[in-house]
């Protein structure tokens, strides 16, 4: 992954993150903007939580601390799980995400480059499934005052309904399993203004703060053009080939590429490059996949988005994709391996 | 184990203990003799637990059959034999169940009190959703439980008591609703009188529907069907009573909370 | 019984219980124990019918090694097995019919725990009854001990509870409500990802325990165990 000379890594890998962390920034001011300041709160704990636990994790495994710390990479994750989890969740389920990331997700399989699954997906897949309905409400748009934000994240009685919004993917599962068509519950007045646009009102103003981000990181190089173009490509096509055969039971690409996270996916998730495939065609199979199987939760499944259990499921195939993927050695031709190998 | 020439015993047995040693025929032969021994003498085990342990599963069955319907009627209210006094129902699409159904009718000295059925609601969120239902002779619901499903856990799994944080549960607010149209089979969201948790609407709306749709079914022919001798097939009871009315009509009278 | 024997049981229930532990060591047969380590209840009544099969199997295996073919071997343990997990299946339906409710087809699929057949065929088969049945007991005890552990954990994270279901076994007890009734309960750690991370919890401990016995002992040569064999 970093070329030598070593000692350049560092701070190599802090550039990095300091990019990635930059390149964040237009979609929180989005979402911020959108969904109300309880975004910024779960910012600011999710980043202490992260780097007391890194912190802790480095001092009980006798590695040199504040070096490590100061790589950003437990601040990238940090910032990963907080923009991708409803904003108004109570304070300590944060905590418990963020902490298992960093504790479990990362140092217990060895730390920075070792972490065989992304640590910010592994948190978001924990707290969907321990706590399913709260991680489906999502304020409404421009919902709540400040003060009931901040009420809710200290773990405040919370009114259901009063302030919270189906997501327009959860909305549109919904409509669908109770018999509705796609077009008529876009349109229906009963799921609210979640379907104002393309794919909710709002959420495409999201997807494409983090589409800018992202290019952002394709200028920097910070990634390459290999996942998100198969991603959102693969998953742009499947949608198309669904909602070309049955209209009325499968949502269009423009829903899927502007829904839920698949902008944020494409462009800051699937690119992580410790639990991601590394070789070019390798990136190609890998994306792909996470968007087919990503369309094939959220077409069928429980759960209100399908990125983040496509991603865990990808980063297990990771070290088969490499390693059948291996560009040959120079000299050597495609399909005519020398000697002993058959 | 080491490398044991055919007729040889794993173990200690000494050699001049066994028979003459034979050939391969004869070695098959043995061996096939032995195998239908074993399977004789532990075949034999089994019969005799099973015959043992017959009569204390009937008796455990029932018991649980019993506790279960204890759940949706309290077994103060009747006095009969419950799983004696029964009639069969015919295949209802009413009630969501392909097959006959087993209708079990609570009697309190002589008079009658509740009809016991299951039911199925086959749009949950992860497939059908089966229910035991309890309908006073008066016509109104005395309880619902969830006997099995397959809702997401942590989500749509509140519609079982065992699963509900809710004080008190959830499937506790079908005791006392009536089938007349008063009642609107709906939850809260769509326009009823059923409460249901945010975000989890569906499991709790498959519920709503199929209670609702069951009891609009069965309450109409419930004089019918209290009168027919125990055993009998029901079929009768549903020709002569009119179709049943829908349960997702609307109602124009609503029922306060 | 002389004491090469005592020594030699004493043996058998440390490498049961600890040295080769099923659940900790070997990984074996974990399949239905971890779809039903759910609770502590549920841990410990499929841990101990597991630990009845084991024992009864190896008993009756070594009792009857002398009169089994070796050709036949395989199809006669598992008949063996299966004759007795039949048994006890029926024995449960019976008399703990809602605890074979809650436990279902895990029961019968102890015939196909690989740690049963594997105890028969490597030493039961070449064993005395009384070891054989030790042996079974000890290997199951060793699971039961690791699962009513991980059961334990899994039900308290959970659900906040421990002992749920123990009405079902003795009658008039109470689970306890360990955690406060407003604890909203961690529903992965019942769900079957709770079980693989808890479980490799228990191993890395286990693991880091060892670890550092072997160091102490490496750091001390004239440990205690010297001296007292001295």
């Amino acid at each position: 992954m970093y070329n030598s000379p070593f000692l350049r890594q560092k701070a190599s890998v802090r550039r990095v993150m300091v990019t990635v962390l930059v390149a964040m920034l237009p979609a929180i001011a989005v979402q911020v903007w959108l969904f109300g300041i309880g975004l910024l709160l779960q910012l600011a704990i999710a980043s202490a939580v992260a780097l007391a636990c890194e912190a802790g994790m480095l001092a009980l495994r006798r590695r040199p601390v504040a070096r490590a710390l100061g790589d950003g990479s437990a601040l990238v994750t940090a910032w990963l799980i907080a923009v991708c989890l409803p904003p108004l969740l109570p304070w300590w389920m944060i905590v418990l995400g963020t902490a298992f990331a960093i504790v479990i997700g990362k140092h217990l399989y060895g730390g920075l480059g070792q972490n065989p699954f992304n640590p910010a997906m592994l948190a978001y897949c924990v707290l969907i499934v321990s706590f399913p309905a709260l991680m489906s409400q999502w304020p409404g748009l421009h919902g709540g005052d400040a003060a009931a934000q901040l009420h809710w994240i200290a773990g405040g009685e919370r009114t259901l309904d009063a302030m919270t919004g189906a997501t327009p993917l959860d909305a549109l599962r919904t409509g669908l399993h109770g018999g509705g068509e796609v077009a008529s519950v876009m349109q229906s007045a009963a799921v609210g203004p979640a379907f104002g646009h393309v794919a909710g009102a709002g959420w495409e103003w999201v997807a494409l703060a983090w589409a800018a981000g992202g290019l952002l990181l394709l200028a920097m190089r910070i990634i390459t053009w290999h996942i998100p173009v198969a991603f959102l490509g693969t998953l742009a096509a499947i949608a198309g080939l669904a909602s070309a055969i049955d209209g009325a039971h499968f949502a269009g690409p423009a829903f899927h590429l502007l829904a839920g996270g698949s902008m944020l996916g494409a462009f800051f998730i699937a690119t992580d490059p410790v639990s991601g495939a590394t070789t070019p065609r390798g990136k190609l199979i890998f994306a792909a996949g996470i968007a087919l199987i990503a369309w094939l939760i959220r077409s069928f499944g429980a759960y209100p988005d399908g990125i983040a259990f496509a991603v865990l499921l990808m980063n297990i195939c990771v070290p088969l994709i490499d390693q059948k993927t291996q560009p040959p050695v120079f000299g050597h031709k495609l399909g005519k391996p020398d000697g002993g190998a058959k | 184990m080491s490398d044991a020439t055919p007729d040889t015993q794993p173990g200690d047995v000494p050699a001049q203990a066994l028979p003459p040693a034979p050939g391969a025929a004869g070695t098959a032969m043995r061996s096939a003799v032995l195998l239908g021994l074993f399977t004789v003498a532990f075949t034999a085990l089994m019969a005799v637990t099973y015959e043992a342990a017959r009569e204390p599963i009937r008796l455990s069955v029932e018991a649980r059959r019993l506790e279960l319907i204890g759940q949706v009627l309290p077994p103060a209210d009747y006095d009969n034999a419950l799983l004696e006094d029964t009639v069969q129902l015919p295949a209802l699409g009413a009630l969501g169940i392909d097959g006959p159904v087993t209708l079990h009718r609570a009697r309190r000295a002589g008079e009658p009190v509740a009809l016991v059925f299951e039911a199925q609601a086959p749009d949950g969120y992860s497939g059908a959703i089966r229910l035991l239902i309890a309908l006073r002779a008066s016509g109104e619901v005395a309880g619902v439980r969830v006997i099995a499903h397959r809702e997401t856990p942590g989500l749509g799994d509140y519609i079982d008591p065992a699963k509900d944080r809710a004080n008190p549960p959830w499937i506790t607010q079908f005791a006392g609703r009536d089938t007349s149209p008063a009642t609107r089979w709906k939850v809260r969201k769509d326009g009823g009188d059923f409460a249901y948790m945010s975000g989890a609407t569906i499991s709790a709306r498959a519920v709503v529907h199929a209670v609702g749709r069951a009891a609009a079914a069965i309450a109409p022919a419930r004089d019918a069907l209290f009168g027919l001798p125990a055993g009998a097939a029901a079929d009768e009871a549903f020709k002569t009573s009119p179709a049943a009315p829908d349960a997702h009509g609307d109602a124009s009278r609503s029922t306060p909370q | 019984m002389n004491p090469e024997e005592r020594a030699a049981l004493g043996d058998i229930g440390r490498k049961g219980l600890w040295e080769n532990n099923t659940a900790l060591v070997q990984l074996l047969g974990m399949c239905p124990l971890l779809a039903v380590s759910t609770s502590f209840v549920n841990a410990v009544s499929l841990s101990l019918a597991t630990v009845l099969v084991m024992a009864l199997s190896g008993g009756v295996v070594a009792a009857l090694r002398t009169l089994i073919p070796h050709e036949i071997r395989i199809p006669v343990f598992i008949l063996i097995i299966a004759a007795l997990v039949t048994c006890l299946d029926l024995a449960f339906n019976a008399w703990l019919h809602e605890l074979y409710l809650v436990l279902g087809i895990f029961i019968p699929l102890i015939v196909t725990n690989c740690i049963v057949l594997a105890r028969v065929e490597a030493f039961a088969a070449k064993n005395s009854p009384l070891a054989a049945t030790w042996d079974g007991a000890a290997m199951g005890l060793g699971l039961l001990w690791v699962l009513a552990l991980l059961g334990s954990a899994r039900e308290l994270i959970g659900s906040g509870t421990l002992f749920s279901g123990i009405q079902m076994i003795l009658p008039g007890a109470h689970p306890l409500q360990l955690l406060g009734e407003d604890y909203r309960g961690l529903l992965i750690a019942i769900l079957p990802p709770g079980a693989f991370i808890l479980l490799g919890l228990l191993i890395a401990t286990r693991n880091a325990w060892m670890a550092h016995v072997a160091k102490v002992r490496a750091a001390a040569p004239h440990a205690p165990t010297d001296v007292a064999s001295a």
